[in-house]
């Protein structure tokens, strides 16, 4: 075994596989598929979301009754506000995509007390 | 990546196409493996627990309890219907219960969920806060037949 080789085995061989680890561990990209990442402090410029409950028989049909099956078939809002049955029709105002809530829209007279809790962080 | 062009929007779905449409470039505040685990835990604890938990994440204005008692009052089944109302740009969180979920989920318990969720979201988990919160507040409503006692 010569000098060179010698070295590339012992020297250079355990240097790539360091490096290749670093590369992967450190680089960016690696974290853009997760998503946003919150970090508390920081403003909140999304629309707002609405998530709900599938339906129990929710898989089986497709979009007939107003539901969406869309991304997370949770996403409340347009489609169910445009296409559903309830006499509206399209109420085409400034619906953004997942938002649910029309600044038009009557809020309805609570029934009965209600509860819960608030929180702060 | 793809981005959501900046045209003019002009709206083509009709009443029958709307529904399915899926151009509409949803906001990505959250990656797919998030979305489904905040759907997994949305279905799973309004399953269990025949109650109606919903999500809401979003701006609530400088009235924070009103804005979430509005939005509580305008989702279907507003009775038996819990909203978890959360605002990260004003680090509020809101939980409403309407007035049969409340019997099966007294103030106390949302007020502990609501602690376990504010110290997720203290350090910036905020789908793992919602989640492990609804597993809370599921597990104290329990299951709808066994509130008559047995």
């Amino acid at each position: 075994m010569t000098v060179v080789e010698t070295l590339l085995v012992f020297v250079v061989a355990p240097l790539a596989v360091y490096l290749l680890l670093w590369a992967l561990t450190y680089l960016p990209g690696g974290r853009k598929r997760q998503g946003l990442r919150y970090k508390p402090g920081q403003p909140w410029e999304h629309e707002p979301v609405w998530y709900e409950p599938q339906p129990e028989n929710a898989p089986t049909h497709a979009a007939g009754e107003g539901d969406t099956q869309a991304v997370g078939s949770s996403l409340y809002g347009e489609p169910a506000a445009i296409g559903s049955s309830d006499g509206h029709g399209p109420s085409s105002g400034g619906s953004h995509g997942a938002t649910a809530v029309s600044a038009g829209a009557p809020a309805p007279a609570a029934a009965g007390p209600l509860g819960g809790a608030r929180g702060t962080w | 990546m793809t981005r959501v062009l900046d045209a003019d929007a002009h709206d083509t779905g009709t009443v029958d196409t709307a529904p399915t449409r899926a151009d509409q470039g949803y906001d990505t505040i959250f990656s797919y493996r998030e979305l489904a685990r905040l759907d997994e835990a949305l279905t799973m604890s309004s399953r269990e627990t025949g109650l109606r938990f919903t999500l809401y994440i979003g701006d609530l204005g400088p009235t924070t309890r009103i804005r979430a008692e509005e939005l509580h009052a305008r989702g279907g089944d507003p009775l038996d219907s819990v909203l978890l109302a959360v605002s990260p740009g004003q680090r509020v969180i809101e939980v409403v219960t309407g007035a049969s979920a409340a019997r099966r989920l007294p103030d106390r318990a949302c007020a502990l969920a609501v602690l376990s969720m504010t110290n997720s979201f203290a350090s910036g988990d905020l789908v793992g806060g919602i989640v492990n919160g609804l597993r809370q507040l599921s597990d104290q409503a329990g299951h709808p037949h066994r509130t008559h006692g047995h």
